[in-house]
C-alpha cells in the first residue's frame, strides 16, 4: 500500500526516530559518560577521560568476574549449541507420537519468567550440592540458551533437501559419515550463529547469574554489587564494555543467519 | 541357475495401511536399458528405492548377482542413484561432489583427484571442476550428477526422472548422452520415468506399472504395437480402443461387430482365450490408420466425417466421425495429409491392416 499523504509519513518517521532514541539513547550516554571526567553524571561535560577505565583495569574483582564470565559463556554456548543441534536434528529426521510436545517442552525455557527459573534453578543446585560453583552456573545458561541454539539450527536443517542425505547413505556413506560430511557442513552457518548467540545470552543474563553464581560473580552481577555501592562512572565503563561484547556476538549472529542463504534453485 | 543380474520375486512395499507395491516379478539382465513407467504415485519410485536400499521391501526377495540384498544398508550397496532433484551437496564444488562416493570408500586423496577428474572429463565439464554447484547451468549440474554416481564404476545405475527438470531441448540432447553412457559402460541403467519419449527413446524393455501393479513388460515397440491391457493402451501413444464382439475366428483371423462395422484383425500368436461370442476391446493405434479420398477396397474400410484437427509441430491428431458419431483418431505428418485437402465436414475413406489390429486379452468384464 502506498501511503501518499506526505504528512503521515513524516509522521512515521519522526515516530520511528522517537523509538531508536529511547532504546539507543540510555546506552550512548552510558558511553559518553564513561570518557567524562567528572565524578556525576551530569551536564555540562568535563574533559575527556579513560580514568574509569583505568579503574576497572587494575580493579581484580573485574577481573574476576570478567574471567568468569568468559569461562561460563563459552562453556555454556558449546553445550547449548550441542544440545540444540541434536534437538533440531531429531525434529529433521524423525516422526514419532508427541513430537509436537516434545518441541514444546524443548523451547519452554525462555518463556518461563527469568526470577521464578532462577528461584528453581538455586532450590534444585542445592538438593545436588553445586549451589554457588561455577557448574551451576553453566548448567543453568545452557539450559537458558539451547532453545535459542535449537531455534536457529532448526531454521536451517528445514532448508535441506530431504534427499541430500539419502544421497549420501547411497553414495557409500555409513549414518556417522553422512552426519559428519553432509549435515554439519550444511548446517555450520547455523552452529556459528548459535554459539555466539548463546555466547551473548549467558554473558548479559543477570537473574539466574545473581541467584546461582555465589562467589563466582559474572559481570553482570559485579555491575550491581557497584551500583549498590555507589553511582561510580566505572559503571559505565563496564556497561560500555558488555555492551560492546554482546553487540559484536550478536552482529556475528546476525551475518551467519543473514548471508549464508541456501543456495535455491 | 541362468537368472538375470537383478531379481524382484514377489516383492510387496506397504506404508502402514497403504500399499505401494504388490507383489511384483521381474528380472533386468546385466546391461540392460530398463525404463520403469508409470503416472505419479504408481511405484515406481518406492520400487526403484527398494533397489537402492533406502526402502525395505515389506514381502519377497531382491537379489543381485544371486544374492538376497534385501538386508544390505543402502551405503553397503553399489547401486548409485541419480536424483530427481539432482540431491548435490551445495557446501562442496564440482569435485569435491564427484570424489564424495571414494572418499566415503576409504580412496586416498591424490586417486580420488585422478579418477574424478577423469569422469569430469568424459562429461565434458573438467573446466567447471572447482565451481560451486549453484554457479552451474541445470544441463552442467545433471552431468556432476551422473559423474558422481558413476565415479565408483558401479554395476548398477539407478535414475529417477532425472531429466524432468530441463528443458524440451536439452532433455533430447541429455537423452542421447545418457544412451551412448550406457552403450559404452554395458553397465545396467534403471531408468524410472513418467514420459513415454523418454522411456521408449533409450530403453531396451519398458516395465508398466499403475497402482503398484505391473500392467506390462516388453520392448517399447511391443508395449506401443500390442499393449496388454486398456491402461497400458490408453497409457502409451494415441490408440482408438473400439468395443466388439469376436464373430468368426479363422486361424489367426478374427473378425470383430464393432460399431464401425466389421473389424479384420490378423496375428502370428493369438489369444487362444478368446472364444467366438466373447465382449472384448480393440485397439487400433491413431498412427496405423491410412487415409484416402478413394474407395481402396481394402479389408478395414470405413467412411468418416473430419470434424476436428489438433496441431503439435509436425504430427497432426485429427478426429473423425462415422454417420453414427463414433469417434475414430487418426496421427499422420503435416506433409502426408497435406495432398488430401481436408475441410472440416469432409468425406474421407480410412483403412488400416488387419495386422494392426490387435485385440485386448482380458475379456470385457462390464
Amino acid at each position: 500500500m502506498m501511503v501518499n499523504d506526505k504528512s503521515i509519513v513524516w509522521i512515521l518517521k519522526i515516530y520511528l526516530l522517537i523509538i531508536f532514541v529511547f532504546i539507543f539513547m540510555p546506552i550512548i550516554t552510558s558511553v559518553v559518560f564513561s570518557f567524562n571526567s567528572d565524578r556525576f553524571p551530569s551536564l555540562p561535560l568535563g574533559h575527556f577521560t579513560w580514568n574509569w577505565y583505568d579503574k576497572v583495569y587494575y580493579d581484580p574483582e573485574t577481573w574476576d568476574a570478567i574471567r568468569t564470565s568468559i569461562i561460563v559463556a563459552l562453556s555454556a554456548s558449546v553445550l547449548a549449541t550441542i544440545i540444540g543441534f541434536c534437538t533440531a536434528y531429531t525434529d529433521f529426521r524423525y516422526n514419532f507420537r508427541f513430537k509436537n510436545a516434545y518441541l514444546a517442552l524443548a523451547l519452554l525455557p525462555p518463556t518461563i519468567p527469568l526470577i521464578i527459573l532462577a528461584l528453581a534453578m538455586l532450590a534444585w543446585f542445592s538438593k545436588l550440592g553445586i549451589s554457588g560453583q561455577i557448574w551451576a552456573l553453566i548448567i543453568a545458561h545452557t539450559v537458558l540458551g539451547a532453545p535459542f541454539a535449537m531455534a536457529i539450527i532448526r531454521l536451517r536443517l528445514q532448508q535441506i533437501d530431504k534427499d541430500l542425505e539419502s544421497a549420501a547413505w547411497n553414495l557409500g556413506a555409513s549414518e556417522w559419515a553422512t552426519m559428519r560430511h553432509v549435515i554439519i557442513p550444511f548446517a555450520l552457518p547455523s552452529i556459528i550463529s548459535a554459539l555466539c548467540l548463546t555466547m551473548a545470552v549467558s554473558f548479559d543474563e543477570f537473574a539466574i547469574a545473581w541467584f546461582v553464581s555465589g562467589l563466582n560473580k559474572s559481570v553482570p552481577v559485579v555491575i550491581l554489587e557497584i551500583l549498590q555501592g555507589n553511582i561510580d562512572p566505572q559503571i559505565n565503563a563496564i556497561g560500555s564494555f558488555v555492551f560492546a561484547t554482546t553487540m559484536t556476538l550478536v552482529v556475528i549472529a546476525q551475518l551467519f543467519l543473514f548471508t549464508k542463504k541456501p543456495n535455491n534453485h | 541357475m541362468n537368472e538375470g543380474q537383478i531379481v524382484l520375486e514377489n516383492v510387496t512395499k506397504n506404508f502402514g495401511g497403504l500399499v505401494a507395491v504388490e507383489p511384483i516379478n521381474f528380472e533386468i539382465k546385466a546391461g540392460e536399458f530398463l525404463a520403469i513407467m508409470g503416472s505419479s504415485g504408481c511405484g515406481k519410485t518406492t520400487t526403484l528405492r527398494m533397489l537402492a536400499g533406502l526402502e525395505t521391501p515389506s514381502s519377497g526377495e531382491i537379489r543381485l548377482n544371486g544374492e538376497r540384498m534385501n538386508e544390505l544398508k543402502a551405503h553397503e550397496r553399489e547401486t548409485p542413484l541419480v536424483w530427481q532433484t539432482l540431491a548435490l551437496f551445495p557446501f562442496l564444488n564440482v569435485i569435491e561432489n564427484v570424489e564424495f562416493g571414494l572418499k566415503m570408500r576409504g580412496v586416498e586423496k591424490p586417486e580420488r583427484t585422478v579418477r574424478a577428474l577423469k569422469w569430469l572429463k568424459r562429461m565434458e565439464i573438467e573446466q567447471f571442476a572447482n565451481r560451486s554447484i549453484d554457479q552451474l547451468s541445470g544441463g552442467q549440474r545433471q552431468r556432476v550428477a551422473l559423474a558422481r554416481a558413476l565415479v565408483t564404476e558401479p554395476p548398477v545405475l539407478l535414475l529417477d526422472e532425472p531429466l524432468s527438470a530441463l528443458d524440451a531441448n536439452l532433455v533430447v540432447r541429455m537423452q542421447s548422452v545418457l544412451t551412448r553412457l550406457q552403450k559404452e559402460l554395458g553397465i545396467t541403467f534403471v531408468y524410472v520415468t513418467h514420459s513415454q519419449s523418454e522411456a521408449f527413446a533409450m530403453a531396451d524393455r519398458v516395465v508398466i506399472m499403475s497402482a503398484g501393479v505391473i500392467e506390462q513388460i516388453g520392448s517399447p515397440r511391443e508395449i506401443y504395437r500390442s499393449p496388454a491391457s486398456r491402461f497400458v493402451a490408453e497409457f502409451v501413444g494415441t490408440n482408438n480402443i473400439i468395443s466388439g464382439n469376436i464373430k468368426e475366428i479363422k486361424g489367426n483371423t478374427m473378425i470383430f461387430n464393432t460399431a464401425f462395422g466389421t473389424i479384420e484383425s490378423k496375428q502370428e500368436d493369438r489369444n487362444t482365450r478368446h472364444q467366438e461370442g466373447n465382449d472384448v476391446e480393440l485397439v487400433i493405434s491413431a498412427d496405423m490408420i491410412e487415409l484416402s479420398q478413394e474407395h481402396t477396397f481394402s479389408e478395414n474400410e470405413i467412411q468418416l466425417q473430419f470434424v476436428a484437427e489438433e496441431f503439435t509441430g509436425s504430427v497432426v491428431t485429427l478426429y473423425f466421425e462415422d454417420a453414427n458419431k463414433n469417434e475414430l483418431i487418426v496421427q499422420k505428418q503435416q506433409r502426408e495429409i497435406e495432398p488430401l485437402e481436408l475441410t472440416y465436414g469432409c468425406q474421407i475413406f480410412a483403412h488400416w491392416d488387419p495386422i494392426n489390429v490387435f485385440c485386448l486379452p482380458d475379456a470385457k468384464t462390464e
